[in-house]
């Protein structure tokens, strides 16, 4: 390398460092080809390498075997290219644009690889590649005893690199390593690819930069009395022997089952295995671990070598020597990780026995690395426990684990890899077989997308001044139902509105049975009792006739007789997003067809989702919202709301009013629900006058009101409300003021509060863009005509014309009018305002209340005012 | 002040301590330096000023001659060390008082005093009788090590403890404090009572520890290595074998 400088000094280092950064900087402008060409040279020259690299590492550092490290050079070579060759790791990756997503693939910088004496070549193969194809740098800092075959992996890489394009001193090396140069290495380069023993790990986690690490493995391999036996016992000599058992995958105990323990003992010695006598276990024992460390010089070295330096005499070309003991513990040598061809031997009397020593064996130092097991695949139950009781990221089947666990050999879908993440069971931050995606940063860009909206109906809508029995017809002739429950309440019943549902019945030969319990604000108690008519009744038709409070305790009964089992807090839980919400609502429908018939023109229900329910037991109201709720047919039959009272006629006619207002304001609004809540404003205005003062004599009136109330219920039941019924719900609740009343006394102050221009905070949703809500009113204003020439002229009509609609039908114009007590008004207040915040339909709002805000609407509500 | 140095209560190849009357003096060589011998003056002077350590108190930094000398305060009693030799039946209850008293110490803390990492990370940087691959394993598993700021004595043996005439008993030879991670510590006396042979007296140490302060023996052993490495920068030729054999470990992987 004609330019490069070695680094031997803390000043080289920090000069090198610098060099490699800006190669870098000119790797990251690279294109997905040029890397790829790049890549793929440098694989094909280290796999041209794999014999003198496989040489010169076995003898620098004594340990191993030539033609194992031969295979490992392979693996880092040609198994990386073919894994990695079509991986996109350039620039863009991944893009959707319907949903408005891409992903980008940068380079992290410069890597400080840190390699291990076990695997010196192949290791620097591996973390070379990986960098190259990911654009990064690298700088190599190898171990004292393996530095010259590290360095002239890196070096020879290096030459390849550049002469496929790659920046010159793209990769880089410490040449005198000590630990301040390591040290100072991984505290300045962007990320760590560490590769050693728990001190190693542990120095990278604590460098202060982001780090790649893995620790020990203590592998134990479990052959269960179903094991096919010589492939279990070949496949475990095969990995332990290789590379003298220096993968840190290998094998370092067996436990096997009692059963078999003799057929596989055998089969170990046939192999070429020798099995220790109690004296020479003592002797090995006392030669491998050293106050509970490894011996460095076994490390990687024949059983033989391992059998001299313990002061005994095995045959030379022994495979394994092993040693039968019974302690799982640390304080026994043999159940400690060997990085040598030594392995333990347990017997288990019972497959439990067996997991629980493995179990232990892990805890003792092989947390996070690698399990084995050997056993006939079908044994589902075992193999369970197995899976689930091992800390471990790797569970091994039937499979040798050195050669296992780097992935790719024995299964095809393990990642190939020479650096084996052990998760946080190992103080790892990564658990899988690490690769290229750890070592790229993936920036998304998302782009704003709007939610898709929609519009949802009951699928059969009936209208027309006495269209209920002609409807009705369908029950039998179209739907062929044979038992019909009626819900309706007292006062209904008693004057004869479920008559012509009854007669209409009889005449068509169903059965029928009429609950007609429900009283205003229906309660739980009221739902369950009807609920459990209903279990007995078995209809298979529901008809809800009533107001809200009918119809709204209908769907609850409909839900309960449905579904007994469901827990009632489940389906009352607020949610954000109906279609995010955790609870998913039953499906409705499969016993009783349910049916709402308004005798009232305002609450909608019979055309919404939505059914509000007070649990007796705390006065807590409750609203359900799902569509789950929607009736299958609503009938809009004027006839049966002619003789409503004023009272009812103005307070449920103001009640569609809110309705309309705060669907038409709601950043969930839609051009669908918007025609709906315009034209059922401008029928309102025009015929709830004359509904409220010719009553019954006015035909028309009565027939407009019931259609516009329905066309008001169908725009909330797909744009929802606002604040404006959160706080009608609550104030209804405290104080016992009429639904639509409660509404009609807070609807002024909540346009006002909406339509500013500055609000503290906006509603979130995609849709909503900035606040615009007073020009949503004078929308509202200029259809109704009710003239103005600027957004806030028009406002100010809308409220004034709300103000006029409000004194014709009868309504006062504070809460304190309708003879709540200050006192007690007050002393609710706070409670009221936070469970008003806390209402489901605060969510629709296009401005988002802070609890201050709510409180002042409520004051100024009851004053009239600002007070 | 001049002292009587007719009674020698040891002699090492660079002090020798003297008794007279009620004081102590260890009067060292005359090329050893000076710094070391003010530090010492001034580890001792900050374990004094703990609360609740019965050591003797330092009278007086002087120079006999051309040599420097500390004087103590004498404490009359006999070590635990000849305790034990005399009552090898009590060995069990002697041990456990040896680890109570270090479990003490262990639980006082003195923020001026050298780091223990940072003074092994020096020794073994600076020794010669190890081989860079080994100071390489070393202090890398050194630069793992959890940063803890516990009082280590550094030299923790029985020698070192005086079972005093009033009953009391008394820690000596503060020169090697540093604070610390506790296993340190530990590992050094388990390496002290093994370098004397005692290899029964230390595993039952490293139990008792490990058993009364629920250190993990892992833990400790973790440290033994590096210990053993700072014990071989003393350059005791008989030592060297046996603690080749400790230091020459390698790391898991």
């Amino acid at each position: 390398m004609p330019n490069r400088k070695n680094i031997d000094t803390l000043e080289d280092l920090e000069s090198g460092l610098k060099i490699t950064k800006d190669a870098q900087k000119i790797f990251s402008t690279y294109t997905q080809e040029q890397v790829d060409k790049i890549f793929r040279a440098v694989a094909l020259a280290a796999n041209n390498l794999r014999i003198p690299l496989a040489k010169m590492a076995v003898e620098e550092t004594g340990m191993g075997v030539i033609e194992d490290k031969v295979i490992k050079n392979h693996f880092a070579s040609e198994y990386i290219y073919n894994k990695y060759k079509d991986e996109k790791t350039c620039g863009v990756i991944a893009q959707d644009e319907v949903y408005g997503i891409k992903k980008i693939a940068e380079p992290i910088g410069v890597i400080a690889a840190v390699i291990p004496t076990t695997n010196p070549t192949s290791t620097t193969i591996f973390k070379i590649l990986l960098s190259l194809k990911t654009r990064n740098g690298i700088i190599i800092s190898p171990h004292p005893r393996a530095k010259k075959s590290t360095i002239e992996t890196a070096r020879k890489l290096l030459e390849v690199a550049v002469q496929a394009g790659a920046p010159e001193n793209i990769i880089s090396w410490i040449d005198t390593p000590s630990l301040e140069l390591t040290t100072y290495l991984m505290q300045n380069a962007d990320t760590i690819l560490a590769t050693g023993g728990p001190g190693m790990v542990k120095s990278a986690y604590s460098s202060g930069k982001p780090a790649l690490g893995v620790g020990a493995g203590n592998t134990p391999a479990i052959i269960d009395e179903t094991a096919n036996i010589k492939l279990a016992v070949n496949s475990i000599i095969h990995s332990k022997t290789f590379d003298n058992g220096m993968i840190c995958a290998s094998e370092q105990s067996v436990i096997v089952l009692d059963k078999i323990y003799d057929t596989v003992k055998t089969e170990f010695a046939t192999r070429g295995c020798y099995f220790l006598n109690p004296e020479e276990t003592e002797k090995v024992r006392k030669t491998i671990i050293v106050n509970g460390a490894l011996n460095a010089k076994i490390v990687g070295q024949k059983a033989h070598t391992i059998a001299n330096l313990s002061g005994i005499e095995v045959p030379e070309h022994t495979k394994i020597l092993i040693g039968e003991v019974e302690s799982v513990e640390l304080s026994e040598e043999f159940a400690h990780e060997k990085l040598s061809p030594v392995l333990a031997m347990y017997r288990a009397k019972t497959f439990e026995e067996a997991v629980e020593k493995a179990n232990q064996l892990i805890l003792d130092g092989g947390l996070g690395h690698t399990s084995s097991i050997y056993i006939n695949p079908v044994e589902k139950d075992k193999l369970e426990l197995f899976e689930k009781t091992m800390k471990t990221c790797r569970v091994l089947i039937n499979t040798p684990s050195s050669q296992g666990g780097i992935g790719d050999l024995y299964n095809f879908k393990l990642e190939p890899s020479l650096t084996l993440g052990c998760g946080s069971w190992g103080g790892n931050s990564v658990s899988e077989n690490v690769g290229v995606k750890h070592l790229i940063n993936i920036k998304t860009v998302a782009e704003r997308r709007e939610n898709m909206l929609w519009f949802r109906a009951p699928e059969k809508v009936y209208i027309k001044q006495g269209c209920l029995p002609v409807a009705l017809d369908e029950l039998k002739h179209v739907l062929d139902k044979k038992r019909v429950f009626i819900v309706t309440d007292t006062f209904l019943y008693e004057n004869g509105y479920t008559k012509v549902v009854t007669d209409k019945l009889d005449e068509l030969g169903i059965i029928h049975q009429t609950f007609f319990n429900v009283a205003p604000d229906p309660t739980l108690a009221c739902a369950k009792e009807g609920a459990k008519l209903m279990s007995e009744f078995k209809p298979d038709c529901i008809i809800a006739l009533g107001g809200g409070s009918a119809m709204d305790a209908g769907k609850i009964m409909w839900v309960l007789y449905e579904h007994p089992e469901v827990d009632f807090m489940d389906i009352a839980m607020r949610f954000v997003d109906i279609r995010k919400r955790i609870y998913t609502f039953p499906k409705m429908g499969t016993k009783a067809y349910f049916i709402a018939v308004p005798t009232s023109a305002g609450t909608g229900s019979e055309v919404t989702p939505f059914a509000v329910i007070t649990d007796e037991t705390t006065g807590t109201k409750y609203p359900l919202a799902d569509y789950e709720l929607m009736p299958n047919m609503a009938i809009v039959d004027c006839n049966l709301m002619l003789n409503a009272p004023k009272g009812l006629t103005s307070a449920s006619g103001i009640d569609a009013v809110t309705h309309a207002i705060e669907a038409y304001a709601s950043m969930l609004a839609t051009d669908y629900t918007d025609a709906l809540a315009i034209q059922s404003l401008k029928v309102i205005f025009e015929y709830l006058p004359r509904a409220y003062n010719n009553g019954a004599s006015d035909v028309e009136a009565r027939e407009k009101m019931a259609n516009a109330a329905t066309m008001a219920g169908m725009a909330f039941a797909n744009a929802f409300l606002g604040v404006c019924h959160s706080m009608a719900h609550k104030l209804g609740a405290f104080h016992h003021l009429p639904h639509g009343i409660a509404n009609a006394l807070l609807i002024n102050e909540v346009i006002k509060f909406n339509a500013d221009e500055t609000p503290t905070k906006m509603g979130t949703f995609p849709q909503y863009d900035h606040p615009h809500t007073l020009n949503r009113y004078a929308q509202v204003a200029d259809s109704l005509g009710f003239g103005g020439k600027t957004d806030t002229e028009k406002l100010e009509n809308l409220i004034k014309k709300i103000d006029e609609l409000k004194e014709q039908i009868g309504i006062k114009k504070t809460i304190k009018e309708y003879g709540i007590d200050e006192k007690a008004f007050l002393d609710s207040l706070d409670a009221m305002t936070e469970q008003a915040f806390d209402d489901q339909c605060t969510g629709a709002n296009p401005r988002y209340p802070l609890l201050s805000e709510i409180k002042e609407m409520y004051l100024n509500a009851y004053y009239g005012g600002k007070k | 002040m001049s002292y009587n140095l007719n009674e020698i209560l040891a002699e090492r190849s660079t002090k020798t301590v003297y008794r007279d009357g009620d004081k102590t003096i260890k009067l060292f060589v005359e090329d050893y330096a000076k710094s070391n011998i003010l530090n010492e003056a001034l580890n001792q002077a900050r374990v004094e000023e703990i609360e609740g350590l019965n050591i003797p108190s330092l009278a007086e930094v002087t120079k006999i001659g051309n040599r420097w000398a500390l004087v103590s305060n004498h404490i009359e009693g006999t070590t635990l060390e000849e305790a034990m030799q005399a009552n090898p039946e009590k060995e069990d209850e002697y041990l456990n008082l040896f680890v109570d008293i270090q479990l003490d110490i262990l639980s006082k803390s003195a923020p001026l005093l050298t780091r223990i990492k940072d003074k092994f990370k020096r020794k073994i940087t600076h020794t010669t009788e190890i081989s860079d691959d080994t100071k390489y394993e070393l202090l890398q598993r050194l630069e793992g090590m959890k940063n803890h700021a516990k009082l280590c004595h550094g030299d923790f043996n029985p020698s070192n403890i005086i079972l005093a005439n009033d009953g009391k008993h008394y820690i000596l030879d503060w020169s090697h404090v540093t604070q610390g991670n506790a296993s340190a510590d530990v590992a050094r006396t388990f390496l002290l009572f093994s370098i004397q042979g005692k290899n029964e007296l230390a595993d039952k140490y490293l139990k008792l520890f490990s058993q009364k302060s629920g250190i993990e023996i892992k833990y400790i052993q973790r440290w033994i290595p590096i210990v053993a490495a700072t014990q071989l920068t003393k350059g005791i030729k008989e030592e060297k074998d046996f603690l080749l054999k400790w230091v020459n470990v390698a790391e898991y992987q």
